[in-house]
């Protein structure tokens, strides 16, 4: 412990010596870089806007440090007047038609200078040179598109307040929106479209069962045989076969074009709509015409089922099941 | 301990202050013994101190990596380790420590001398014990300990560079350059000058609770004991003064 | 070396040399603990003079006083022909220099060795002795008080009687004029603490110091002592030689001889 010796003070020299040691070499390099120790000369540069520059921030010149912010003044309201002190080493590649631009240091670093050269001789920069200046070509661009849209967005806006304004003012839509009759109305003729869509889908299956005979006997007409060919040559039946299902044809049109025209009026939601879904009766009629469509379909499917019990097409109705019968029968027997 | 006591005591160590800088820089002055001081609170606190720099400085980089490589930012591990031993980190650690192992021992060291009389026995062997004991060992932290922040700083960047390649490589130079790129005046001066005022709180702390202690053995333990967690405190207490000042100096 | 002798010579110097050291009507307090009320007491040139009082009486006020590591509040302390309360820091260091203090606790440095403990007085008051003659003056301290192999050795290290003896090896290596003794016994066995009175008789008479020994220890009195002093509530109660005292009939007196 208590070794007063010379020793000791060796090495409490060198502990200090190494202390102090790296300091000096720390400030010595933080000086080189902020050219604190270099020789330096001093040029400026005059701008609308600085975007935050500090002194001490970086110049570059091709993005190489080549001097820092020395000083950061106000001349008037529109000019911030920047002094550089630029290295000597540098000295002969900032021209004295270089350009000054504020730019940053990656998305998020400081604010720096940039020396950019232009071309076209010149000759190098002295000291107290006043620089060039270019403003933040990107971001200006970026502000006017801005300021366009914005522009827009402003007349949309505005349309858009005439709008709701005409909407709010208008007694007839909030008193439609208010009237608790009609939604009850809305829902009682909902319900009705409901059952008359039932309706016509049982129309609908009724007509199928019918198309699906009048294949069958076509199909059998077609091919000439049996009884059928004598039948076929009747024009009267043929006539009035047709006229049936013409008929029928236009009555499944009407009924396509009305429900199409219903759900127009019910999709837009303007027009007669209101006084169309208000008005039972015509859901009540309609459903009368639709259970006058279906009966109607229903007597024609009576119509060709009693045909094929008739005793001239019995026949033929026989063979022809027994072939789809022999039919059904073959595919298992081939397995 | 009440407010009045608490007052007390901060008027006590005030005028042990104003003790300091009256006899301080008057003759007699005892330099081998400030020599011995440095040697003992500097050069011997170097193991210590740089132990704990060094884990700091692997801690902060293992620890800050896996933040850092989520934001896809680990090329600025060196900048931000640097910058936060440089300025914070390396300053108020080594204080801590050397608070904990320094101001203890002046604490215990002054104390048990007031209690066996030591410091009465030098006062008649014609020595003047505040000078002899007091402001040697004061002037040897306050010069000390920014020597060892130093070397503390240095310890933890090299373990932050080793602890960069223990899952990445970078090399010494790209290292040393990452972090002086990040690195201003203002962040190592005012970090080197409150390393300062740390060693002058920690010694004279230290110094007049070993002083003062009151008599017996249990005196000196007291007195050792309250001069680390005052000066840690005042430690923390004059790191918050000295960033504001920095803020206010326009350091920051 | 000292030989221990059987029986030293209580009453041999008669009363009648130079006053040393004079202590006139001294008051010190500590808030309201009035330690010394109106105390004197003469010292003459090569006496022992025991000042003899129960614990916490205030005798190691006293002599804290006359070596000025305390300062009382009245009264006049005149050493070797100083006032104390009238010296500067410089001239209570030269006087200092001439009165050797022993501390009951010995007040060796820790973080010295005995050799480095017995410099300092010596560096530090003497700063313009020749460098050549240190080893030999600690080495003749050192024989004084028949230690001289451990020179080299921590205070840590040595036994409570021998660091009583350093200590007071620290002390004679100024050859002071004064030595103040504060309980040289306390705290040591009974063997050691005889060695210890051999000693101060030893010092008294190889060098013609004076002594003032704080006590309460009635062998090291019995033993030390030309003359005794009673300190009983501040004051000087009574003095005079240790036989004399021994067969008084004052109660406050018998109190301690009892």
């Amino acid at each position: 412990m208590s070794q007063r010796t010379a020793s000791n003070h060796v090495r409490l020299g060198l502990f200090v010596l190494v202390g102090l040691g790296i300091l000096l070499v720390t400030l010595f390099l933080l000086g080189r870089q902020q050219n604190l120790f270099s020789r330096s000369f001093l040029v400026q540069a005059d701008f609308r806007n600085v975007s935050g520059l500090l002194t001490g921030n970086n110049v570059r010149l091709g993005g190489i440090p080549v001097g820092t912010v020395r000083k950061i003044q106000i001349l008037n309201d529109t000019t911030v007047r920047v002094v550089m002190n630029l290295n000597r080493d540098a000295q002969p590649f900032v021209r004295k038609n270089a350009v000054a631009a504020i730019g940053t240091d990656g998305l998020v670093g400081n604010t720096i200078i940039n020396l950019s050269a232009r071309p076209g001789p010149a000759p190098a920069v002295q000291p107290g040179d006043v620089l060039r200046t270019k403003s933040p070509v990107g971001i200006d661009d970026i502000l006017s598109t801005l300021a366009v849209s914005n522009k827009n967005l402003v007349r949309i806006t505005r349309n858009m307040t005439s709008i709701t304004e005409k909407l709010n003012t208008s007694p007839a839509l909030w008193g439609l929106l208010s009237d608790e009759e009609l939604a009850a109305n809305l829902r009682q003729s909902v319900r009705n479209t409901a059952a008359a869509t039932a309706l016509a889908q049982g129309t609908g299956e009724h007509l199928h069962a019918a198309a699906h005979d009048v294949k069958v006997l076509t199909r059998g007409a077609r091919q000439g045989r049996g009884p059928l060919g004598y039948l076929f040559t009747d024009t009267a039946f043929a006539g009035q076969l047709g006229h049936a299902a013409r008929q029928l044809a236009g009555t499944s049109d009407t009924m396509a074009t009305m429900l199409n025209g219903l759900k127009t009026q019910v999709r837009t939601g303007e027009g007669p709509m209101s006084t169309l879904l208000t008005d039972t009766t015509f859901s009540r009629q309609m459903r009368q015409s639709m259970g006058h469509v279906a009966q109607g379909t229903q007597d024609f499917s009576q119509t060709m089922q009693a045909l094929q019990h008739n005793f001239l097409f019995r026949g033929y109705f026989r063979r022809q099941q027994k072939r789809q019968a022999r039919a059904a029968a073959q595919p298992e027997a081939n397995k | 301990m009440s407010a009045n006591a608490l007052l007390a005591e901060t008027g006590a160590l005030t005028r042990f202050t104003a003790r300091f800088f009256r006899e301080g820089f008057r003759p007699r002055y005892e330099v081998p013994e400030l020599l011995y001081q440095c040697y003992v609170i500097g050069y011997q606190s170097l193991p210590m101190v740089g132990i704990t720099g060094f884990i700091m400085g692997m801690v902060l980089t293992l620890q800050s990596r896996p933040t850092m490589a989520q934001f896809g930012a680990e090329s600025w591990i060196p900048t931000m380790v640097g910058l936060t031993i440089i300025r914070e980190m390396g300053p108020i650690i080594t204080a801590l420590i050397f608070a904990g192992k320094i101001g203890s021992s002046i604490g215990a060291e002054l104390g048990s001398m007031r209690v066996t009389e030591q410091i009465d026995a030098m006062e008649v062997s014609g020595t003047n014990p505040f000078k002899y004991l007091v402001v040697t060992r004061v002037l040897a932290t306050t010069l000390m300990l920014p020597v060892l922040t130093i070397l503390a700083d240095a310890i933890g960047l090299y373990a932050s560079y080793v602890g960069i390649n223990m899952k990445g490589v970078t090399t010494l130079a790209l290292f040393v350059n990452n972090i002086f790129a990040g690195l201003t005046f203002g962040d190592v001066l005012p970090a080197v000058i409150k390393t300062f005022f740390f060693g002058f709180a920690i010694g004279l702390i230290g110094c007049y609770k070993g002083y003062y202690s009151d008599k017996g053995t249990e005196g000196v333990g007291q007195a050792a004991n309250s001069a680390v967690v005052v000066s840690s405190l005042v430690v923390f207490i004059i790191d918050l003064v000295a960033v504001q000042l920095t803020g206010l100096l326009g350091l920051n | 070396m000292l030989a221990p002798e059987p029986q030293a010579q209580p009453t041999a110097t008669p009363p009648a040399a130079e006053a040393v050291l004079t202590v006139e009507h001294l008051y010190k307090s500590f808030g309201d603990n009035h330690v010394l009320q109106d105390f004197s007491l003469t010292l003459h040139r090569g006496e022992n003079v025991v000042v003899l009082g129960k614990s916490g009486s205030g005798k190691s006020v006293l002599i804290k006083c006359i070596i000025g590591l305390l300062r009382a509040e009245a009264g006049r302390i005149v050493v070797l022909g100083q006032d104390v309360a009238t010296l500067d820091h410089e001239a209570m260091d030269r006087l200092r220099a001439k009165v050797g203090f022993l501390f009951q606790s010995n007040a060796l440095y820790d973080s010295m060795t005995v050799r480095e403990n017995l410099l300092f007085p010596l560096r530090r008051h003497w700063l313009d002795h020749p460098r050549a003659q240190e080893g030999e003056l600690v080495m003749q301290a050192l024989e004084d008080v028949s230690l001289a192999h451990t020179a080299d050795m921590m205070p840590a290290e040595l036994s409570g009687g021998m660091r009583k003896r350093i200590a007071l090896a620290r002390t004679l290596i100024l050859r002071p004029d004064i030595i103040l003794y504060d309980e040289p016994t306390t705290g040591l066995d009974p063997v050691t603490a005889r060695e210890i009175d051999h000693l101060i008789r030893e010092v008294q008479h190889k060098y013609g110091t004076t002594a003032l020994i704080i006590s309460h220890d009635m062998s090291c009195v019995r033993l030390t002592a030309d003359r005794v002093a009673l300190l009983v509530e501040g004051r000087c109660y009574a003095e005079g030689p240790y036989d004399e005292l021994s067969h008084r009939d004052d109660p406050k007196i018998r109190e301690f001889f009892a």
